[in-house]
């Protein structure tokens, strides 16, 4: 009799734990059923006005916004975007909710690829712009942003020049993403060790080159790069060959009119070869990554570091930056020949862009892209002191030395380039970066280097 | 228990669902892969039929003979590390170990049940050398061998080497404890009768215990072989395909193929190559079984 119970006890419990399976899905279709009832209502009352739903008030529709992205909710953009999920949900439409998923940068093209090939593409998405976002506009997998910022009356929120940016990195006259920043790159330098070994801010790249035997002489490591990360090393590659042969340099190779085994860019591969080898880099550069290369400057370990203007988030960060305030300076990339490219010109970004799917964007999309257009500015100078190429009303008065200083290089940029691998598909791209760290561990000659980035762009087009 | 089994539809009932299971997922998509073979781009976005092409760019791709080299290497050092050192391992605990039996058992399999990643994090930190020198460094430089400081996982010379050792230290206390099962299943007698007979220690081990161990020994292999054919979450833990691609394996760079840069096809073409070696290098195995007998 026991053993009887005891077995009808484990059935019962197996078969409604099965049910609480389905279960769970019917409760989700009567929610569904409810919201595509309130719709019907209120475009019942819109449709009796005129065209443009996006008039007026937020109709506050139900709307559950599937968000994937590569940065954690309390870090960098990770914290703007679910502060403004909150802040639409408490202040204007108490009917938004939304889930935050996150993948590491590493993943994030492979998990698009694969979501993009079952059509199931989250509703906001983090991705890169340039030529990844391309393969996904041809297949019409993404939102057109012009479109829909237009339809909501929210254009005017974007930066003009991050607008131009983002056209001229996806080839086309509309935008199919928005912008979170709207960065220059440039030389962070730690101003102790400077003084210390009598350097001065160099212009020119012949100072420059003085400036970093200088400071191995003094002792100091002259140059930190996270080629453990990869791109931070063919960021370097990048400033010596725009330099030297033009802002158009990359592009030219990528269609066509020049081939990436020329003197130029071999070149500039050549020159990160001889700093790695004259030991500018200190030991094992590739096993350091971007954080670890941005502290070693911050707490005086390297003299000088190439990163964005996002890293003032870092700099403003009292626990992360013991060089306080003042510590740390900027300038961009020194100069070759002002002929060929000239100080006004910085390597600029639009960062990681944010995509909208195609298929999921409807109406109630559109209101929080509006919010999000128009109040995404001034959120990040409040919270974070970073500028993400929005408009913003109020004009920061108590922001930091270093968000200043970023505000004031922006406005004084005068012509932008794209960085290293902005014109490369997938395969060359990663390519790039692989061999980078090869090149820099002195197990490859820069002429090698350029030949199996020309190879993998032979074999992909 | 006779009657039951001896019916045919019991058996058919007990097998069946099972078998269809089985099929739908492991059997089907490896056919399905054969036929994304004759394809190229990625099913979605740009899928077109290109016939053999794949196939003919699988003998041009530098990409993948290297890492078949990779793949081969790191075989063949695990491999024999992981059983040979489990096996020298549980002769150290058959013969030698008295005291503490328990503790240092538990301790040698201990990380075996350690999550990959966490390993991988282990032996970036020790073989660290930017902005802090890890262990090794450090132990390197304090006995004055400063001349062998260098950046282990920094450079493709010794990244794979690095990586082979993090996995022979995870593993062989598993075939150890495997081992010791077996050596406890060789009658004493056997071993007394050796030494009377005059055998050393090595001729006792060549001539008695390894024929004895011989049908443990060939799985042993077969389960680390089949172990490291699929070399991927160690080499990503670690060193994310390493400096360049020197630790990048089949398995990895069909990952790439497929996903980074959207060629589904390509890399489907990768992964019968794999699944060719798997057979091909179990069927050798196999051989080594069957002299025997």
């Amino acid at each position: 009799m026991k053993r009887k119970l005891l077995s009808l006890v484990l059935a019962v419990i197996m078969t409604v734990s099965l049910l609480a399976g389905c279960g769970g899905n019917s409760t989700e279709t009567t929610e569904q059923t409810v919201t595509t009832a309130e719709e019907k209502a209120t475009e019942g009352t819109n449709a009796q006005e005129t065209t443009g739903a996006s008039d007026g008030e937020d109709p506050k529709l139900t709307k559950h916004l599937k968000i994937l992205s590569i940065w954690a909710e309390d870090v960098d953009n990770g914290v703007l975007i679910n502060e403004m999920c909150k802040r639409y949900q408490e202040e204007v439409n108490p009917n938004f909710t939304w889930e935050y998923e996150v993948v590491s940068a590493d993943n994030l093209r492979q998990k698009i690829a694969t979501l993009a090939a079952s059509d199931d593409l989250p509703d906001l998405f983090a991705y890169e712009s340039g030529k990844p976002i391309a393969d996904l506009i041809d297949a019409g997998k993404i939102k057109n942003m012009t479109e829909a910022l237009e339809e909501y009356d929210a254009m005017d929120s974007l930066n003009p020049a991050a607008v131009s940016l983002l056209q001229t990195l996806s080839g086309t006259d509309d935008i199919y993403d928005l912008p979170l920043g709207l960065n220059v790159e440039g030389f962070w330098y730690n101003k102790e060790l400077f003084e210390q070994a009598g350097c001065e801010v160099p212009t020119t790249w012949e100072e420059f080159e003085v400036v970093l035997k200088k400071l191995y002489d003094a002792g100091i490591q002259p140059l930190s790069c996270g080629a453990g990360d990869k791109w931070g090393a063919t960021r370097l590659i990048n400033a010596y060959l725009v330099r030297t042969a033009g802002s158009d340099a990359m592009s030219r190779a990528a269609n066509g009119e020049a081939m990436y085994t020329d003197e130029a860019y071999v070149t500039a591969a050549q020159k990160i070869k001889d700093w790695a080898d004259a030991g500018y880099f200190g030991q094992g550069v590739t096993t350091v990554d971007m954080t670890t290369a941005g502290s070693m400057l911050m707490t005086g370990e390297a003299a000088i570091f190439y990163n964005g203007s996002w890293f003032a988030e870092n700099l403003n960060d009292e626990t992360q930056n013991p060089a306080g305030e003042d510590g740390i300076g900027f300038f961009n990339v020194p100069v070759f020949d002002a002929a060929v490219s000239d100080e006004n010109s910085y390597s600029m970004n639009c960062g990681n862009i944010l995509c909208f799917s195609e298929k999921s964007f409807d109406e109630a999309t559109g209101w929080f892209v509006k919010y999000f257009a128009e109040y995404m500015g001034d959120l990040a100078i409040q919270i974070q002191g970073t500028v993400k190429g929005y408009t913003y009303s109020e004009t920061p008065e108590n922001v930091t030395g270093y968000t200043q200083l970023v505000l004031d290089t922006i406005n004084g940029a005068q012509s932008a380039f794209t960085w290293f691998e902005a014109t490369m598909g997938s395969e060359v791209s990663s390519t790039a970066q692989n061999n980078v760290q090869t090149l820099l561990a002195g197990e490859m000659s820069a002429e090698e280097y350029m030949q199996s980035i020309q190879e993998a762009h032979d074999l992909s087009n | 228990m006779k009657k039951v089994l001896g019916n045919k539809t019991a058996i058919a009932l007990f097998v069946v669902p099972a078998l269809v299971i089985y099929s739908g997922i492991v059997i089907v998509p490896v056919l399905w892969s054969f036929y994304y073979s004759f394809f190229s781009g990625s099913p979605g976005l740009k899928w077109e039929f290109s016939g053999f092409n794949n196939f003919v760019r699988l003998f041009m791709d530098s990409g993948f003979f290297d890492a078949l080299k990779v793949n081969l290497k790191y075989i063949s050092i695990v491999m024999i590390g992981q059983v040979g050192l489990g096996l020298g391992l549980s002769l150290v605990f058959y013969f030698w170990l008295k005291r503490f039996k328990n503790t240092i058992r538990t301790l040698v399999f201990f990380p075996v049940v350690l999550p990959t990643v966490a390993v991988g994090h282990l032996f970036q930190k020790i073989f660290e050398i930017q902005p802090n020198y890890g262990l090794l460094n450090s132990l390197l430089d304090s006995i004055g061998l400063s001349s062998l400081v260098r950046p282990w996982l920094g450079q493709a010379a010794t990244a794979l080497g690095c990586l082979s050792v993090m996995d022979i230290w995870v593993a062989m206390g598993f075939y150890a404890v495997i081992f010791y099962g077996a050596l406890l299943d060789i009658s004493s007698e056997v071993m007394e009768a050796a030494r009377i007979d005059g055998a050393n220690g090595w001729q006792l081990f060549k001539r008695i215990l390894v024929p004895l161990l011989r049908p443990m020994i060939i799985t042993c292999l077969i389960f680390s072989f089949s172990g490291t054919v699929k070399m991927f979450e160690s080499a990503m833990a670690l060193t994310n395909g390493g400096p360049g691609n020197a630790t990048r394996s089949l398995s990895m760079y069909m990952y790439d193929v497929s996903f980074t840069y959207n060629n589904v096809g390509y890399g489907s073409v990768i992964a019968i190559f794999i699944f060719l070696l798997c057979v091909v290098g179990s069927r050798i195995i196999r051989v080594f079984d069957k002299e025997q007998l």
